[in-house]
């Protein structure tokens, strides 16, 4: 057995043990579904017999602690994010993130409302996006199998721009939880401003007529 | 009784709405704030004991808010809508929690969505929105589109 598994400092400084360990990542991957929109409902197509991701080495798992990728299904709001974060910190490297629709490219169909956050990969490093309002179990399968490719040739490394950068990443995160000041003006003067354009729009009311009259 | 009895009933004994009828069998009140809790539990014992929600409108143009109530009579198959307005600076009206249990939460949602104060009730604390410090968000004059640009960011391509 340890003859089976001994490999040479030389072959580690390489990169060639990287290379096998890489091969049988991208052939078992375990996915977290984080469910927090419309995404889920792609989910069990894509696992049941018809597409059948089990095929490809990739299977649901219950917990972050046991799991590969973390699966954002959806928009992402305020309250999310946090958990969001929390989740992905719990899981053991190497770890990827797909996000799963458009909500999390840009905010999708929710981009301008005050609760959604509208770019997951300011908060999180996303390895692969599958873009679609929803993505089609084929294009899930396709996402997935681009992240196999990427995990093989060792370019998904998204957990390591979170180790690298996560100076950013936290600041980024800090910046929207934890807000002490308001985002827009005041309320008071937001309302005085209203009152003073109403006040001027009813003085032109008013004046128009005698305008027009002379 | 037919519904226009009955809403001749309902102004009898609420002295101060304005009663109408709408659609067949829904009736329309319209009470001043202070009436708010005594017209409500008015009508509770007259047999409109289900309150099946409690909402918020915003009529920016005439400066006020609008709480309804909705209720609705299992005995009679009537349902009946009561409003009221406030001032939307600094607007409280009483709450009507010891009616109905169930209107405490939504009042602690008007209060975090719209910035009604609901003197009386126990628990008005946040309930949906994390660490707010801006205006109510489902207020008329809370720029939402703004509000996310500067919170969020997005693309400058993005930008219409």
């Amino acid at each position: 057995m340890s003859d089976m598994l001994s490999i040479s400092r030389e072959e580690i400084l390489d990169g060639r043990w990287e290379r096998i360990l890489n091969f049988f990542r991208s052939r078992s991957l375990w996915m977290l579904y984080y469910c927090t929109g419309c995404g889920a409902i792609e989910l069990p197509p894509s696992m049941t017999s018809r597409f059948d991701l089990e095929r490809f080495g990739i299977g649901p798992m219950a917990t972050p602690r046991q799991s590969d990728i973390l699966l954002i299904t959806g928009y992402i709001s305020l309250k999310t994010l946090k958990r969001v974060v929390r989740t992905y910190e719990q899981m053991p490297e190497p770890k990827w993130v797909v996000g799963f629709g458009s909500c999390p490219i840009n905010g999708g169909i929710y981009w301008d409302s005050y609760a959604t956050v509208n770019h997951l990969e300011k908060y999180i490093p996303v390895d692969v996006s599958i873009a679609g309002c929803m993505p089609r179990p084929q294009a899930v399968i396709d996402g997935l199998q681009k992240l196999m490719r990427l995990i093989q040739r060792g370019e998904a490394v998204g957990y390591k721009k979170y180790q690298l950068n996560n100076q950013w990443y936290k600041t980024n995160q800090r910046e929207v939880l934890e807000r002490t000041e308001p985002v827009l003006a005041p309320a008071s003067s937001a309302r005085a401003e209203k009152r003073a354009r109403r006040a001027e729009a009813a003085g032109a009311l008013v004046g128009e007529p005698a305008g027009g009259a002379s | 009784m037919s519904i226009a009895e009955l809403a001749d009933r309902v102004a009898r004994e609420n002295p101060g709405c304005r009663v109408s009828e709408r659609y067949g069998n829904q009736l329309e009140l319209k009470s001043p704030v202070r009436q708010w809790v005594t017209t409500l539990s008015q009508l509770k014992t007259a047999g409109f004991e289900h309150l099946s929600n409690l909402a918020c409108v915003d009529w920016i143009d005439q400066d006020e808010l609008e709480l309804l109530a909705n209720l609705w009579s299992h005995a009679r198959r009537v349902h009946v809508t009561v409003k009221t307005r406030v001032p939307r600076e600094a607007p409280a009206v009483p709450t009507v929690h010891a009616l109905w249990p169930q209107a405490g939460v939504y009042e602690r949602e008007i209060h975090e969505f719209f910035g009604v104060d609901f003197p009386g009730n126990p628990e008005l604390e946040p309930m949906f929105l994390h660490n707010w410090k801006d205006l109510p968000p489902l207020r008329k004059d809370f720029d939402t589109r703004e509000y996310s640009r500067r919170a969020y960011g997005f693309l400058e391509e993005e930008q219409e």
